[in-house]
């Protein structure tokens, strides 16, 4: 597999066509180092650059990978091309090494019975199950999980902004289920921390070849089912500087470096700011303004006590998660922009509804779960908690069911 | 009748206000003292400060002498103060500058109200100097983490590397107490029977008796061997227990009064550079209350200084004997 893979189609000369992107990205970059300078300034301002350049970084990758848990569970289940889903497990497997190797150190006994302080771990139930399934749900009804549909923006995705409301949505629901779940199931559930249960090379083993398993046993099934198809055509080489530039801007990244970049980046943002998250800013937004007018109770029982994907209302909104989300967006904007990939179009009424209802569903299940695919999945796996695998468990479960249905549905139409 | 009827009711009446004021107040204080217990004293607990991490008004600041150490790993939260590089004076040895102090307590964020919380590595020997320079400086609310790093780490607390930061605010150093402070002059006196203060050594007992010049590994060494003349050897380590805690309040009485030592008269503290002896200088001042004094240039100026008297036990000199 090359570096850079190039979709043939993409390297038609676009000159005519969105000529004008390519600029716009380098304005867009010009106003995020400005707005770097500002920052810089205020409190906090060292780690609110760093927020906002990882941010930046993630958002580059993402778009540039085509970076989503949907897509890549649906190219595995529908397509049967398992890269995506190998490029998560890769993206997992890099954040849990480094993080045995970071907090081995800022937690050298693991058993002592400590946590590590802010890392998402979190309570595992049956809530946090059912949190896992309305996310999967809410992933197959919009298209995206949390922090793609962010990313989609930047290509000017007509379902992203519905979603992204939804999703709002979504969080004020959960606010108000959360009580009632807390005292059903989550206030006696199990906060469970793999390394103090297993050590740090026990919880290192298990996880490692849990993934390495499931990537082998996908991998497999793969090459049985590739043995019976024809070879897919090699993918163009660049020849010179010039091309390799253009092939950056083109098509897709190589899976695998988006898998390994996500990992580094995510452990990069916990050693030096905090674990990653998409939906805390949201979130306390919503918190914050729905307490206000006492549409949700201002007390959330124990909510605030769990590490996650904090809702605390904060006093200023330049908090370093939300400059993650503000690079975020800036990043995939000017990395689709270059690429000139941004192709909006007017949304429909189904766009509408399929994102209003997706994203209520993501929203609940990402409030209850006390964070999304990155920030409890990938975030919470690399930490070693075992509410991060649960999590994705579920959501996978959900996502194969969701994909059941559609072949049914398409094998009912066909008949 | 009626007059001493009334005088008996309000003597009565008297007495029962003056009970439920008494109580009020006892309760108000023993509320009070639960509640701030653990930060009233100048030691804090490392589950005192575990909890109280995260306050506004609570600053913790690392000075340790092994390089790298606060880089790879601190309490959360806590600040870096280099002892070579900003607590003492780069060029003259000294104690850094007012203005220089000023700039650093800015740069962490220190108000007049903060609680500031020091630790550090070697048994917070160069915490307790920290401690010292503070208090030169007058800075009001100054703990020591009772144990140091060695006791965060023995209870697996969690660290991180992340450094922080903290809005700058603008430190001023009101009136500087040099009185904490001996100098070459008050431990000469003392040495020749013209001071009544008493003089300590909290040296290890071979360096007191002069059989070596500075414990092993150590560059800074002196031209003489021994002690000051009168000083009386209580080695640091005997103020703390084994997990580095200090011993408690009324065990380290009686081991200072062993020696003579019982606040009666002013303390002058010594070792080699001045740093272990800050340590003692702590338990002696804060601790038990006693007018110490420490003397920074200790041995290292002391042991160079011509003409100086000197006891020296062991009689090592640096030529052959």
């Amino acid at each position: 597999m090359s570096l850079i893979q190039t979709h043939s189609a993409s390297l038609a000369p676009g000159a005519g066509r969105g000529a004008w992107q390519p600029w716009a990205a380098a304005a867009l970059l010009v106003l995020l180092w400005w707005f770097a300078g500002e920052a810089q300034t205020w409190t906090g301002g060292r780690t609110l650059v760093f927020a906002l350049s990882i941010g930046i970084a993630l958002g580059v990758v993402l778009q540039r990978t085509r970076f989503c848990f949907y897509c890549h569970v649906r190219d595995w289940l529908q397509r049967d091309d398992p890269r995506g889903i190998l490029a998560i497990a890769l993206a997992l497997a890099i954040g849990v090494v480094g993080m045995t190797v970071v907090q081995s150190s800022w937690v050298a006994d693991p058993r002592a019975g400590q946590l590590p302080p802010e890392m998402h771990i979190g309570p595992v139930s049956w809530v946090l199950v059912a949190a896992g399934l309305a996310f999967g749900a809410g992933m197959s009804v919009s298209g995206s999980c949390i922090s793609a549909h962010w990313y989609r923006l930047a290509e000017g995705s007509a379902v992203s902004p519905f979603a992204l409301i939804g999703t709002a949505l979504g969080f004020a629901i959960g606010f108000h289920s959360w009580n009632p779940l807390y005292s059903l199931a989550v206030a006696d559930a199990p906060v469970i921390w793999l390394p103090q249960h297993l050590g740090y090379g026990g919880a290192l083993a298990v996880q490692l070849s849990g993934l390495g398993l499931w990537s082998a046993w996908i991998w497999h099934r793969h090459i049985q089912r590739q043995a019976a198809s024809t070879r897919t055509a090699a993918a163009e080489q660049a020849r010179d500087l010039r091309s390799l530039w253009q092939s950056l801007w083109t098509g897709r990244w190589n899976y695998a470096l988006g898998g390994a970049l996500v990992g580094l980046i995510s452990v990069a943002a916990i050693v030096r700011m905090r674990p990653l998250g998409v939906t805390a800013t949201l979130g306390s937004q919503v918190r914050g303004a729905l307490q206000q007018h006492g549409w949700v109770p201002e007390r959330l029982n124990g909510l605030d006590g769990f590490a996650g994907c904090a809702t605390l209302p904060q006093e200023s909104w330049a908090t370093p998660n939300a400059l993650v989300l503000v690079g975020l967006v800036g990043g995939s904007f000017i990395a689709a922009l270059a690429s000139r990939q941004f192709t909006p179009r007017l949304p429909t009424r189904k766009d509408a509804l399929r994102g209003i209802a997706g994203g209520t569903l993501l929203g609940w299940g990402a409030m209850t779960g006390l964070g999304c695919t990155i920030g409890t999945l990938l975030s919470g796996g690399m930490a070693g908690a075992l509410s991060a695998w649960v999590f994705g468990a579920a959501m996978l479960a959900a996502l194969w069911l969701g994909f059941r249905f559609q072949a049914w549905q398409a094998a009912r139409s066909a008949a | 009748m009626t007059t001493t009827v009334s005088a008996f009711a309000l003597r009565a009446l008297a007495i029962r206000v003056g009970a439920s004021v008494l109580l009020a107040t006892l309760a108000g204080t023993a509320l009070a003292n639960t509640a701030a217990s653990a930060s009233t004293g100048p030691l804090v607990t490392a589950e005192w400060l575990a909890q109280n991490l995260n306050r506004a008004d609570v600053r913790v600041i690392e000075v340790s002498v092994n390089p790298g150490l606060y880089e790879r790993a601190h309490i959360p939260g806590a600040v870096n103060l280099s002892w070579h590089n900003d607590l003492n004076d780069k060029l003259r040895r000294d104690i850094v500058s007012k203005q220089d102090f000023e700039k650093l307590l800015s740069k962490a964020g220190v108000k007049d109200d903060t609680t500031v919380v020091l630790y550090g590595d070697t048994n917070n020997w160069f915490a307790a100097w920290g401690a010292w320079v503070f208090d030169i400086y007058g800075v009001k609310n100054v703990k020591l983490l009772d144990g140091g790093r060695k006791k965060w780490e023995a209870e697996s607390r969690p660290l991180n590397n992340r450094a922080p930061e903290y809005a700058a605010t603008t430190y001023r150093v009101g009136k500087v107490n040099l009185d904490l402070r001996a100098r070459l002059t008050d431990a000469l006196a003392v040495a020749e029977g013209k001071s009544q203060a008493k003089l300590i050594d909290i040296r290890s007992g071979d360096e007191y008796q002069g059989k070596i010049f500075a414990p092993a590994g150590v560059p800074e060494l002196a031209i003489r061997a021994g002690h000051i003349p009168g000083a009386v050897n209580v080695p640091w380590g005997q103020a703390v227990q084994e997990d580095g805690t200090f011993k408690p309040k009324e065990e380290l009485r009686k081991l200072y009064a062993g020696v003579g030592i019982d606040g009666s008269k002013p303390i002058i503290t010594y070792c080699r550079i001045g740093e272990r002896s800050s340590h003692t200088w702590f338990a002696l001042s804060k601790i038990l209350g006693y007018d110490v004094k420490n003397y920074d240039g200790s041995w290292t100026e002391y042991g160079n200084a011509v003409g100086v008297p000197i006891n020296n036990p062991a009689g090592t000199v640096w030529a052959a004997k």
